[in-house]
């Protein structure tokens, strides 16, 4: 039996080489499909393990609140995906803050407000800066460094802001301290505390790019905006072994708060580097779904290719047989060709997903992720597409009559 | 002489087609068939002579009757075990010689062999010996089309023998070919026979029945006429040697082969024995020293 295989791996190999360029054309269609899999995967794999190792470097004590839709269903989702500014529709408040400190356990509370404003200084202005609003507290849950400068102190929270590395530089042209520097947003005059070291970072479980980023406290981001949505709340906790009870207790105060309503998750631990949003599940789902439509198109090459290899090699089919193959060795020959063909796009497309993933890498803050499960999956993919797509023709060629077929001369 | 029945054919029929379409290529056949005949089946086109051959080669099945090959009864076997028997026991040589193409003509002729579970250096050694018994050891890696016909028809008697079967089916093996090199193929079936094996040809060539033992003439599906030219008693029987190990099968039947008696047996017993050297890697002016010396041999053989 193990020579028989052998035997049908040297014949599918040489069938493969005497048709080169078809079988590569085939071997691409089920890579680009692989392809497509693997830098999906392996972007998003590197997605949430940029966010693990983060929660991880912060510290096991962190706990925290995002908003949620009631019922995380499809025609939420789907209506979530069709409003325009998805966070514009927080369920999270400012006075939830107060709620949580008022926690047993909690030592530091922080509220992260994202919006996006035009920011000017006496040299430049910059439309669609990211602006957080937080508080105090902040520093004491994110391990922020800061170059020149301080955070925002209970003192001065009203009138400053501490910016972020690359935004102090493009909005004062240098990249000495803009300390006692004057920034102008919605006609509010603000001075510059802080400027932070620069972090280069922009995936994080907070969702903002501190670099480009300009800081302040959530009061004054009422102020001048009118309304603020909080997106999450960090939180910090008094003892590690406490987080489950912590995380209750906050659960039960804002249900108190919010009469109720369960419209929010508390997380902690792994759970944070949980995808934050439904619209990257949706979206990272969609991007799949298009890779293994790719991958089946791909298959249905496979199949193309190998019915005509059985017509063309009708003659052979029947010579074979006449000297003695059984249906069953013609069968396995050719779904070993097929399987060869789906193996070898599989590797290719390995190889050219991860190509991809490092090319993307080079210009996003993304590191291509390699894992053995992704190689077993592509591995148990491409060899399900070889016999999916591989089945049909080789029965078809084993089940031909050797007396018609050896009629059929070329 | 009982047991040496290879083959017993009893009522066979084989329908074509239903009601009004329907046609019998064969029509309560009966045929024995002894070890060691050189049988020549003659008659119009259309009774039924190559689904004869398809059936005894256990390519196609009858629709009804026994067919007895060495005292089983295969008529309903299945297609498994009709693969296994053709692969073993029996040896097809075709008028449009039917080698494939994309293989060289040495791993052409080792094809049966990949079916009965030999290595691939042994089924090219194999391939190997049969080709050289040929004379087209030197070509081995020739493709199909840069042969000419005869040589095309000597490979596919080559694959037909390779795997020593007991019965050889050759459809017209010479109707594709000039009238010289339709001789060489008679002379090597010839040979082969003498050998001791059974071999069973479809022609439509008269002048050909010299070679044969037996002639049968068929018309519409049964036996016309059936003419034995040699006695029973006189039939050339294979060597039957006792072995382990198919490895030694050859040495054996080396050991084995008796004093020659007649010129026929003579000269079949000079080509066996240039199958049954073991081969050498020697190099290359070694191997066409050999053939030469085989080439005169055979020229040789012609004039006679």
């Amino acid at each position: 039996m193990a020579l028989l295989i052998r035997t049908h791996y040297k014949l599918a190999r040489t069938a493969i080489k005497e048709n080169r360029t078809r079988s590569f054309l085939t071997c691409l269609g089920i890579a680009i499909g692989v392809a497509s899999i693997i830098l999906i995967l392996s972007l998003m794999g590197s997605i949430s393990n940029l966010i693990k190792n983060e929660v991880a470097e912060i510290g096991s004590d962190l706990i925290v609140v995002r908003p949620t839709a009631t019922k995380d269903t499809v025609t939420n989702i789907v209506e979530e995906l069709t409003t325009a500014n998805s966070f514009q529709k927080s369920s999270l408040a400012l006075n939830d803050i107060k709620a949580i400190a008022d926690v047993e356990g909690v030592t530091a509370v922080a509220p992260i407000a994202i919006s996006t404003n035009t920011v000017a200084s006496d040299k430049n202005t910059f439309s669609s800066v990211p602006i957080l609003g937080t508080n105090v507290d902040f520093i004491k849950i994110e391990p922020l460094t800061l170059r020149h400068g301080a955070f925002l102190t209970k003192a001065n929270e009203a009138h400053s802001v501490v910016l972020g590395h690359t935004l102090s530089l493009a909005l004062f042209n240098t990249i000495n301290s803009t300390v006692g520097q004057m920034v102008t947003i919605m006609g509010e005059k603000f001075m510059v505390v802080g400027v932070l070291d620069e972090i280069n970072k922009s995936i994080n479980f907070d969702n903002i790019d501190f670099d480009n980023a300009l800081i302040m406290s959530a009061d004054s981001l009422d102020k001048i905006t009118g309304s603020t949505q909080i997106q999450q709340i960090n939180i910090k906790a008094a003892s590690t072994d406490l987080l489950p009870q912590i995380s209750e207790n906050i659960e039960k105060a804002l249900a108190n708060q919010k009469l109720g309503d369960q419209n929010f998750t508390v997380a902690y631990g792994d759970e944070i580097s949980h995808p934050a949003s439904s619209l990257f599940t949706i979206v990272s789902g969609m991007l799949t779904l298009v890779a293994a439509i790719s991958l089946v198109v791909g298959g249905i090459g496979v199949m193309n290719i190998m019915l005509v290899s059985v017509s063309e090699r009708n003659h052979e089919i029947g010579v074979r047989k006449a000297v003695g193959a059984s249906s069953r060795n013609i069968l396995m020959q050719f779904l070993f060709e097929a399987l060869i063909l789906s193996i070898l796009g599989g590797i290719f497309g390995l190889v050219l997903g991860y190509a991809f993933a490092f090319l993307i890498s080079t210009i996003t803050p993304f590191s291509p992720y390699i894992s053995w499960e992704i190689l077993l999956i592509t591995l148990l993919t491409t060899l399900a597409v070889g016999i999916i797509f591989g089945i049909y023709p080789a029965i078809k060629a084993a089940a031909k009559n050797p007396i018609d077929s050896l009629k059929h001369y070329r | 002489m009982s047991e040496n029945i290879l083959i017993e054919l009893k009522g066979l029929t084989k329908r074509y087609g239903y009601g009004d379409t329907e046609t019998f290529a064969l029509k309560d056949f009966d045929l024995t068939i002894k070890r060691g005949e050189f049988i020549m089946i003659m008659g119009p086109s259309g009774c039924g002579k190559t689904t004869l051959l398809d059936i005894i080669g256990l390519l196609d099945r009858a629709t009804r009757g026994e067919y007895i090959l060495n005292g089983e009864n295969v008529a309903g076997i299945s297609a498994r075990r009709q693969a296994k028997l053709r692969a073993k026991k029996i040896g097809f040589v075709f008028q449009n010689f039917n080698l494939i193409e994309d293989l060289p003509i040495i791993e052409n002729v080792a094809l049966p062999l990949v079916y009965t579970g030999y290595t691939k250096t042994s089924r090219l050694k194999q391939a190997s010996s049969a080709l050289k018994r040929f004379h087209l050891q030197e070509r081995e890696y020739y493709y199909p089309y840069q042969l000419s016909g005869g040589q095309q028809q000597r490979v596919a008697i080559a694959r037909a023998i390779v795997g020593s079967p007991e019965i050889i089916l050759a459809d017209e093996p010479t109707g594709n070919l000039d009238s010289r090199s339709s001789h060489i193929v008679m002379e090597e079936l010839k040979a082969i026979h003498e050998e001791g094996n059974t071999i069973i040809m479809v022609t439509h060539n008269p002048s050909l029945t010299v070679y044969a033992t037996r002639v049968i003439n068929m018309l519409d599906g049964q036996i016309d006429t059936d003419v034995k030219t040699v006695a029973d008693a006189n039939l050339p029987q294979p060597i039957s040697v006792k072995i382990k190990r198919r490895k030694e099968r050859k040495a054996a039947i080396a050991a084995s082969i008796e004093l020659p008696t007649s010129d026929s047996v003579k000269e079949s017993k000079e080509s066996q024995e240039s199958t049954s050297e073991p081969i050498k890697n020697s190099d290359q002016s070694d191997q066409t020293k050999d053939t030469k010396h085989s080439k005169k041999k055979s020229k040789h053989r012609r004039k006679k």
